[in-house]
C-alpha cells in the first residue's frame, strides 16, 4: 500500500523546507519538495541605491552571511563596469575560502553527521579501542584513551538530563546507523572540537570585513585599509593572525574532517548507489588568483554536465536569455505573460499569488502549485548545483588537483567512479573540495602578502562610485559558488536606482518544484528509490536531503505558522 | 578586554518585526556606555555569534518571539536551557538554539537574560517595524539601559531575588514579568 509521508520542517538549521514523499514497498516512489515561506527580498530592494544592496542581501541568512553580499557587489560592479584592485579580489577570495571551510565543516559535523553517527551509541564505546582507531586514521593529537573517556562521561550527563536537542531529537538506535560505537564516539568528539574551531576561523571575516556576523563589503573593492604599521588598519599583526587561522583551518580539515569522512564512508558504501538523482550538474565558477573576470583562471571552473556524461562539459553564459530561466508553473507566483513562460532573471518578476491550502494543513495539493520556490532551468534542463557539481566539472575538465583528490578517494574506498553520483558522493565531494579550498586559501594569502610587500596597498576603485558617472540604464550579473551551490544576482539599474533585482540561489535550483514539463528538480529526483525502513523515523530521507546542505533562508523567508524544532512526520494510508 | 555585559540584538531585519532585536541594538549602539558593555547587532548570526557570547560574563539578548501574546508584549526571562528560548523565531531560530546548546556542552554558556518581544504570527515582508513595535522601542531601550547599568554595578542584580514588574504601557503592550516566574527549578 502506498503511504504519504510528510517531513516538515526538514532542515535542522535555517529555514523552512517541507518534503512529501510517497512510499511503496519500503521505497520512495514519488517526492515533492516545497518551500513554505514566502520570498520577497526582490521587492524590498526595488528603488534603493544599488551601492547599498549588499547590506540588505547579506541579512538574508545567518549561515552564508558573505555569499550574497559578494554576489551583490559583483552584480553592481558588472553593471557599472568597475574593475576592482587585485588586493580586493584576494581579500574577497580569502573571506570566501573562510566561508567555505567554516560552512562545510559545520555542515558535516553539526548538520549532516547526525544522519550517520549515532551519538547515543557512542556512550557504549570502549575509550581505549576508540583511541587506537583515532590514532590509526590521523595524527590529530587529541586521541588518548583518557580524552575519550572524559568526553564520554561529560556527554552521558547531558544525555541523561534530556536537555539538549542534539541528543533528544535524533532517530538514535535506528537500524540504518551502521557505525561501531568507537567511530560514533570519534564523530561526537569532533562535533565538539569543530564547534570550538569554527569560532576561530570566522575571525578572518572580522579582520577583513570589520565585523562579524554580517561583514562589510563595498562596491568597488573592500572597505579595509592596509597599513602594515597602523594600529587601526589591516596591519602586520592582523595579517599574521589571518595566516595562522588559515593554517589551523587547513590542519583541521586534513587531520580531522577528512579522516572522519573516510572512516565513516566504508560503513555506508551502499549509499554510493542511492540518492543520485538528476545526473545534470551546473557550476557558474569562481575564485581566480587574478580576479573575478579571469574566468579561465577559476579554481572552480564553470560548466554544465548532462546525463552524467563526464566526456563533455558545456559552457555556461549567465547573460544569455535562453540559458538560465525561472519558471513558476508550480510556484505561488504570477507572471504578466502567463503561467508557463520562463523568464531570464533580468526580466524576472516576483509577484506573489498564494493558492495553496490554508495553514495548518495536512498535505499540500501537489496537483496545483505547491511551493514558494520558483523553478530555475538551464537551457530547459533541471540541474543540480553544489559541491558534487563543482567536483565533477573540475574532474571532467581534467584539472589535476581535482583528479588527484577524487581518484585517491575512490581508490581508498574501493568504489567505482559511478559512486560519485549519489548521496555518498555528494557528501564526499564537500570534503574533497574543502581540501582544495584550504590549499587555495594559502595561495591567495601568500599572493596578498607579496603584493603588500611590493608596495601595492590599493583596496578599492572609487572612480565610478559617484552615481553622476553612471549611465541612465545598466544591467549586471554577479555570480559566485556559494558553499551549497551556484549563486547569481541579476540587477537592472535605472536612473541610479534598482529597477529590478533577482536572486537565483542554490536551494532554488536544488529544492524547487517540478517545471511546466513535469520535470523534477534535484531533491525530488534524488529521493526516488530511496529505501525507507521505518516511515515513522525516515532517517534515509534526511540523509539525501541533508547531503545537499539545504538552506531555505535565502530561498524564501518568513514563517507563517509556528515552527517546530523537531521534524514532524506523519504517515497516512493513501 | 573581557566583556562584562553583552547587549545582543538578534533577528532578521528583512522580515519586519522579526528584526526588532536588531532595531534595538542599533538604537543602543550610539548610547554612551560604561566600560565593559558591548552592544552587538547579531543579525541572523547563528554559529557566528559564539565567540561574542563566550567572551561575555552576562548577555542581554533581545529577540522576537511568535508566542501568541499581543504584539509588542515584552517579557524579561532567564532561560536556562537552549530549549527554553523562544521557538518559532524566524529563519535564525534553529541556528541560535544549536549555538546555545553547543555553548552548554562546552560549558561556556554565559548567563543570558532574554528580552522576548512578541510579534504577530503573520508579517508582510518589510524592513520597517509595525506601529505596535515602534511604540515599545523607546521604553524597551530605556529599560535595557537601566538594566545593563544595574548589572555593571552589581552582576548579581538579576539573579538576586524578585524583579518587580515595572508596569504596563498603555494597558497591554509593555509588561515586565518576574524573570523567575516562567522557569522554576524542576
Amino acid at each position: 500500500m502506498a503511504e504519504r509521508l510528510v517531513i516538515d520542517p526538514i532542515t535542522r538549521i535555517e529555514g523552512h523546507l517541507r518534503v512529501e514523499v510517497e512510499i511503496n514497498d519500503g521505497k520512495v516512489t514519488d517526492a515533492y519538495s516545497a518551500g513554505t515561506m514566502v520570498r520577497l527580498l526582490e521587492e524590498i530592494l526595488k528603488g534603493r541605491d544599488p551601492r547599498d544592496a549588499w547590506a540588505f542581501v547579506g541579512r538574508v541568512c545567518g549561515v552564508c552571511t558573505t555569499v550574497h553580499s559578494l554576489a551583490s557587489v559583483r552584480a553592481v560592479e558588472d553593471a557599472l563596469d568597475i574593475t576592482i584592485p587585485p588586493n580586493a579580489e584576494l581579500v574577497r577570495n580569502l573571506m570566501f575560502c573562510t566561508q567555505y571551510m567554516h560552512d562545510h565543516v559545520v555542515h558535516f559535523y553539526h548538520l549532516h553527521a547526525m544522519d550517520w553517527v549515532d551519538v547515543v551509541a557512542a556512550l557504549k564505546a570502549d575509550p581505549k579501542a576508540t583511541s587506537e582507531i583515532a590514532q590509526s586514521i590521523s595524527n590529530w593529537p587529541k586521541s588518548s584513551p583518557g580524552y575519550f573517556s572524559d568526553l564520554q562521561k561529560r556527554i552521558k550527563k547531558f544525555v541523561e538530563s534530556g536537555q539538549l536537542g542534539i541528543f533528544a531529537n535524533g532517530y538514535w538506535g535506528h537500524p540504518a546507523y551502521k557505525l561501531p560505537p568507537e567511530i560514533n564516539l570519534i564523530g561526537l568528539a569532533h562535533y565538539l572540537e569543530a564547534l570550538e574551531w569554527q569560532k576561530e576561523i570566522v575571525k578572518v571575516h572580522t579582520i577583513f570585513g570589520g565585523k562579524n556576523p554580517h561583514p562589510n563589503y563595498l562596491v568597488g573593492g573592500m572597505a579595509c585599509a592596509i597599513g602594515l604599521d597602523e594600529s587601526s588598519a589591516i596591519n602586520a599583526e592582523r595579517l599574521a593572525y589571518v595566516g595562522q587561522l588559515l593554517k589551523d583551518a587547513k590542519e583541521f580539515i586534513n587531520q580531522v574532517y577528512i579522516p572522519d569522512l573516510l572512516a565513516v564512508a566504508p560503513y555506508y558504501l551502499d549509499w554510493g548507489a542511492i540518492g543520485g538523482g538528476l545526473g545534470n550538474y551546473l557550476v557558474y565558477g569562481d575564485m581566480s588568483a587574478n580576479g573575478y573576470r579571469d574566468t579561465a583562471g577559476y579554481k572552480f571552473p564553470s560548466g554544465a554536465i548532462l546525463n552524467k556524461d563526464l566526456s563533455q562539459v558545456y559552457e555556461v553564459d549567465l547573460r544569455e536569455d535562453a540559458q538560465v530561466q525561472e519558471f513558476i508553473s508550480n510556484s505561488w507566483y504570477s507572471y504578466a505573460e502567463g503561467n508557463d513562460v520562463g523568464k531570464h532573471p533580468w526580466e524576472g518578476e516576483t509577484t506573489l499569488k498564494y493558492t495553496g491550502p490554508k495553514p495548518p494543513y495536512e498535505f499540500l495539493d501537489v496537483d496545483q502549485k505547491y511551493s514558494y520556490l520558483k523553478t530555475p532551468r538551464w537551457k530547459g534542463h533541471a540541474m543540480e548545483v553544489g559541491p558534487l557539481a563543482r567536483v565533477l566539472v573540475g574532474y571532467a575538465r581534467g584539472r589535476e588537483d581535482y583528479k588527484e583528490v577524487v581518484d585517491s578517494t575512490l581508490s581508498k574506498l574501493g568504489v567505482p567512479a559511478t559512486a560519485l553520483f549519489s548521496t555518498l558522493g555528494r557528501t564526499a565531494a564537500r570534503g574533497l573540495e574543502s581540501i582544495l579550498v584550504a590549499d587555495w586559501a594559502q595561495e591567495f594569502f601568500d599572493q596578498l602578502i607579496g603584493n603588500i610587500r611590493n608596495g601595492d596597498t590599493r583596496m578599492a576603485n572609487m572612480e565610478m562610485f559617484d552615481p553622476k558617472h553612471w549611465p541612465a540604464k545598466a544591467v549586471g550579473v554577479g555570480h559566485t559558488e556559494a558553499p551549497r551551490g551556484a549563486l547569481g544576482h541579476w540587477i537592472v539599474i535605472e536612473d541610479q536606482k534598482i529597477a529590478n533585482y533577482q536572486l537565483v540561489v542554490p536551494t532554488t535550483w536544488n529544492g524547487s518544484p517540478r517545471d511546466h514539463n513535469g520535470q523534477r528538480s534535484a531533491y525530488e529526483s534524488a529521493l526516488l528509490d530511496t529505501p525507507v525502513a521505518d516511515p515513522e523515523r525516515p532517517v534515509e530521507i534526511l540523509r539525501t536531503i541533508h547531503s545537499f546542505d539545504p538552506c531555505m533562508a535565502c530561498a524564501v523567508h518568513l514563517y507563517d505558522e509556528e515552527g517546530k524544532h523537531l521534524s514532524r512526520v506523519s504517515v497516512m494510508g493513501d | 578586554m573581557k566583556t562584562k555585559v553583552l547587549i545582543l540584538g538578534v533577528g532578521n531585519v528583512l522580515m519586519g518585526d522579526e528584526g526588532v532585536g536588531v532595531h534595538v541594538a542599533r538604537a543602543l549602539e550610539s548610547h554612551l556606555w560604561p566600560e565593559g558593555v558591548v552592544v552587538l547587532d547579531g543579525g541572523t548570526g547563528g554559529f557566528h555569534l559564539m565567540e561574542h557570547l563566550e567572551l561575555a560574563d552576562q548577555v542581554i539578548m533581545i529577540d522576537a518571539t511568535l508566542d501568541h501574546r499581543p504584539a509588542g508584549t515584552v517579557r524579561r526571562l532567564r532561560p536556562r536551557f537552549a530549549r527554553e528560548f523562544p521557538k518559532a523565531l524566524s529563519s535564525h531560530d534553529i541556528g541560535l538554539r544549536d549555538l546555545l546548546e553547543g555553548l552548554t556542552i562546552l560549558d561556556r554558556m554565559p548567563e543570558i537574560i532574554l528580552y522576548a518581544v512578541s510579534i504577530d504570527t503573520v508579517q508582510s515582508q518589510t524592513i520597517d517595524l509595525s506601529e505596535e513595535l515602534e511604540r515599545v522601542l523607546d521604553p524597551l531601550c530605556a529599560d535595557i539601559r537601566n538594566f545593563a547599568r544595574s548589572l555593571i554595578e552589581d552582576p548579581t542584580f538579576c539573579c538576586d531575588g524578585y524583579l518587580d514588574p515595572i508596569g504596563e504601557d498603555e494597558g497591554r503592550l509593555y509588561a515586565h514579568y518576574d524573570i523567575h516566574a516562567k522557569f522554576q527549578e524542576p
